[in-house]
């Protein structure tokens, strides 16, 4: 099964050329196919393949790779390739130009990923078929020299008939949960037994699997959505998007503490409402995810909102929700909202207050810095400290700060590729399992008259199941004990297994074989 | 409870390196007496490599007779009594904190001691190759006596660590592999130390690489169903299965290694020497996942 056989494909026409610049020339496209179909069931292409993947994603270990995101922005990535160059001197620029600072997005890992997975497909497409036969059709005789070179065999001489001999070790191994096919011959009763014949299908589930865990990798990169920064404040409706209709009410958010300050739970009750009608209500913490839909919402982080109110001049309520002030200065000394004012286009209001643990002397509790930008004005409009529940009035729009609100930060996240890689997960495993546990095991029986009785050759394939050869020779053992039931104790009959070292020997060709 | 666990520790350590010494006296005296038959089986890597195909292990229900109650024998049960001992390190560590071995450095570090110890005393006894101990006891010694320099203060757990049924799967799949790859690993190297066709003294290459096969069989699908539950876990606690976590990547890379090797077995040009190479470099991969969370940080890195 496992056994490859390389023949030198026939590239180019061996007849009819008379000099050497005539071969190679007519490739014909059948020969270039077939070429590259036995390029791809090579099992040494795909042990190469499965090496070069595995040296990029030591590269990609070693390496620090660019956060996701920052590689499209020329900008950003920029300021990424400054950072890490202290650590890379002056390699930066070439490592950043062969892609290795995003070594799994880079047309190198694509490449092999594709180029093995054609492999693994070649390979189970060709291999199929021959797995189909050996455990649906499998070879029922085997020739004389069979009996007398396989790597495990033995022989045994049993005083009965062989027609009742042969009963026996089809009920033997029956007992021993074998499937017996019986295929009578002039060289005698031929008997073919297998067990788990089904076992090396594991192979082709396996590979296909893989196969499977790619293509959901592929569907996550290229469909659904994830959004890592849903920020809710308590008491606010946030819209989901994306077309999903849904949105998400924060009821509640709590954060607990050990006695040693290090974080123990962080919670968030969500309502959440499919076109406007309420349809679910979870308690969302850290590994208890919402899910909907085939949408998923994870608690991420947390903080502060402030609660803002913005009228115009006629009193009319422009606005009037929870900003979260998800962004912190670049000082990491303020922590910022932004929120921008319905019917008033370019116009943009930071709020502004002292981050979590820092203290502004200028900012001082209950009070929120204003900033208030107009698009296409490079100064602020106005920069004001206000006080909370008071209206301040800047550009003819009065703005007033109610007070805080904890704010939770969720990930929404729809992704139809993860099935495809929870489905190739489980496949794996049982592939996985079936090969290695469930190996095929197969033996040949000839059954023929001798002097005095029935002589019983055994014969079987070893390979890579040594596991295997203890319960060959209880099997064996069995059938003789079965066969002559007079005699219980005198157990080692002539011409029984030569002796236990023979077979023992007989065993070590194979092995050496393998090197 | 913690101080048991300590103690445990302390006396595994002990057991461990006394198994090591009783080892390497027989090495040191087995080569003087070797011509000695009645010494045979005290040689156990000798006996088998000598007395080529008859000492095939457990395959071969008439080799079972166990030697003589020898300094090799000692060795046996002293590792027995070192993995009872880690056994009672590690359960008295889990009722102490409340959680399975997966909170921090200390916690893997006895954890992936007595995988290795486990695995060794599983196939010594399955295949009474005794010598790999010379290069597992070492590595197991040096692990615990690391987990006692790197403090055991118990820390309580994170958010994201608050899934206990599935970590503690995941870190004890893990630990079986790890402990499946380190034998595979030390055969790998009697494997290599040795020229074709075997040495004098040694376990027989064909034996090594039935050794390293099944240890594989065990913890290649073990290490499939980690990353797998790692992957689920990441999708619980962080809305993505996969994310290039350098963790992550340094397992994927050791799956593939092993994967590499149970293609390279059938390959010609590949099986034997190539083979064990890849098994020594799937240990250095397991060993460099495993210390990773010193030097690569990422979401793996709660263990400081």
């Amino acid at each position: 099964m496992s056994q490859i056989v390389r023949t030198r494909p026939a590239g180019s026409p061996t007849g009819g050329s008379l000099d050497g610049l005539d071969s190679g020339v007519s490739v014909s496209g059948t020969a270039l196919l077939n070429r590259l179909w036995r390029f791809f069931i090579s099992m040494r292409t795909g042990l190469v393949l499965i090496l070069a993947l595995g040296l990029m994603s030591l590269v990609g270990t070693l390496l620090e790779q660019t956060p996701a995101g920052m590689s499209t922005d020329p900008a950003t990535y920029a300021s990424w390739l400054a950072s890490v160059h202290p650590k890379y001197g002056g390699w930066t620029p070439v490592l950043s130009a062969l892609g290795l600072f995003a070594v799994f997005t880079s047309i190198w890992f694509k490449a092999i990923t594709v180029l093995l997975t054609t492999s693994v497909l070649a390979c189970s497409v060709n291999r199929a078929p021959r797995l189909w036969k050996l455990a649906f059709h499998p070879r029922t005789r085997m020739g004389e020299t069979f009996f007398t070179h396989a790597p495990l065999r033995a022989a045994v001489l049993v005083p009965t008939e062989p027609d009742a001999a042969s009963d026996n070790v089809r009920a033997v191994l029956r007992s021993h949960r074998f499937r017996t096919v019986t295929d009578p011959g002039e060289e005698g009763m031929n008997l073919y037994a297998d067990r788990f014949r089904w076992g090396p299908f594991g192979t082709v589930i396996a590979h296909l699997s893989f196969v499977v865990i790619l293509l959901g990798f592929f569907l996550s990169a290229t469909t659904g959505f994830k959004n890592p920064q849903f920020t809710i404040a308590v008491g606010s409706t946030a819209q989901v998007g994306h077309g999903t209709g849904l949105s998400v009410q924060a009821t509640s958010f709590s954060d607990t503490y050990y006695l040693d300050g290090s974080p123990k739970d962080y919670s968030s009750g969500l309502v959440l409402y499919k076109n406007g009608v309420p349809v679910q209500t979870q308690t969302v913490r850290v590994n208890h995810p919402m899910r909907f839909d085939g949408v998923s919402f994870y608690q991420s982080y947390f903080g502060v909102a402030a609660a803002m109110q913005v009228k115009d001049s006629a009193g009319k309520t422009l606005y009037s929700d929870a900003v979260p002030m998800t962004f912190t200065s670049n000082d990491g000394k303020h922590a910022i909202g932004q929120f921008a004012v319905p019917g008033k286009t370019g116009l943009s209001v930071y709020v502004i207050n002292a981050a979590s643990g820092q203290v502004d002397p200028n900012i001082k509790a209950g009070q929120m810095e204003l900033e208030i930008d107009q698009a296409g004005q490079s100064a602020p409009v106005a920069t004001e400290v206000v006080n909370q529940g008071t209206s301040t009035t800047i550009a003819g729009l009065s703005y007033t700060f109610q007070r805080t609100r904890p704010f939770t930060g969720l990930i929404v996240a729809h992704d139809p590729g993860a099935n495809f890689v929870w489905v190739g997960s489980a496949l794996l495993v049982i592939g996985l399992f079936l090969v290695f546990f469930f190996p095929h095991r197969r033996i040949w029986v000839r059954v023929r008259k001798a002097s005095g009785g029935s002589e019983i050759l055994f014969a079987s394939t070893m390979r890579r199941d040594t596991a295997f050869e203890p319960q060959f020779h209880q099997l064996v053992t069995d059938i003789q004990l079965a066969g002559t039931p007079s005699s219980t104790t005198d157990i080692p009959l002539a011409g029984t297994p030569p002796s236990t070292t023979d077979i023992q020997l007989a065993g070590t060709p194979s092995s050496t074989t393998q090197k | 409870m913690l101080k048991l666990a300590q103690y445990s520790l302390l006396a595994s350590v002990m057991v461990v390196c006394l198994a090591l010494v009783c080892y390497i006296l027989v090495l040191a005296l087995g080569r003087s007496v070797r011509r000695e038959p009645v010494k045979e089986h005290a040689l156990v890597g000798a006996g088998v490599g000598s007395s080529g195909g008859a000492a095939r292990g457990s395959t071969s229900p008439a080799v079972v007779a166990p030697a003589p109650r020898s300094l090799a024998a000692y060795g046996t049960y002293f590792t027995w009594l070192a993995l009872v001992f880690l056994t009672a390190s590690l359960v008295f560590r889990a009722i102490y904190t409340g959680h399975g071995p997966f909170a921090n450095q200390y916690e893997f570090a006895v954890a992936f001691g007595w995988g290795m110890m486990a695995a060794y005393v599983y196939f010594e006894h399955q295949y009474h190759v005794r010598t790999i101990g010379l290069l597992i006891l070492p590595i197991t010694a040096a692990l615990l006596i690391y987990a006692m320099t790197v403090g055991d203060t118990a820390i309580p757990l994170v958010p994201a660590l608050q899934n206990n049924l599935l970590l503690s799967i995941h870190v004890a799949l893990a630990i079986i592999a790890y402990g499946a790859f380190s034998v595979a690993g030390a055969c790998g190297v009697l494997y290599l130390i040795q020229p074709e066709g075997g040495k004098q003294g040694l376990p027989h290459p064909a034996k090594l690489d039935e050794i390293s096969y099944r240890a594989i069989i065990i913890g290649f699908p073990l290490l499939t169903m980690v990353v797998i539950l790692g992957a689920v876990w990441a999708d619980v606690a962080w809305g993505t299965y996969w994310s290039w976590d350098p963790k992550e990547t340094a397992s994927l890379l050791t799956w593939l290694v092993y994967g590499a090797y149970l293609h390279a077995r059938v390959v010609r040009g590949w099986r034997g020497r190539r083979a064990a190479w890849l098994l020594m470099l799937g240990f250095a991969c397991v060993l460099f996942t495993f210390f990773g969370n010193l030097f690569f940080g990422g979401l793996h890195s709660y263990a400081k």
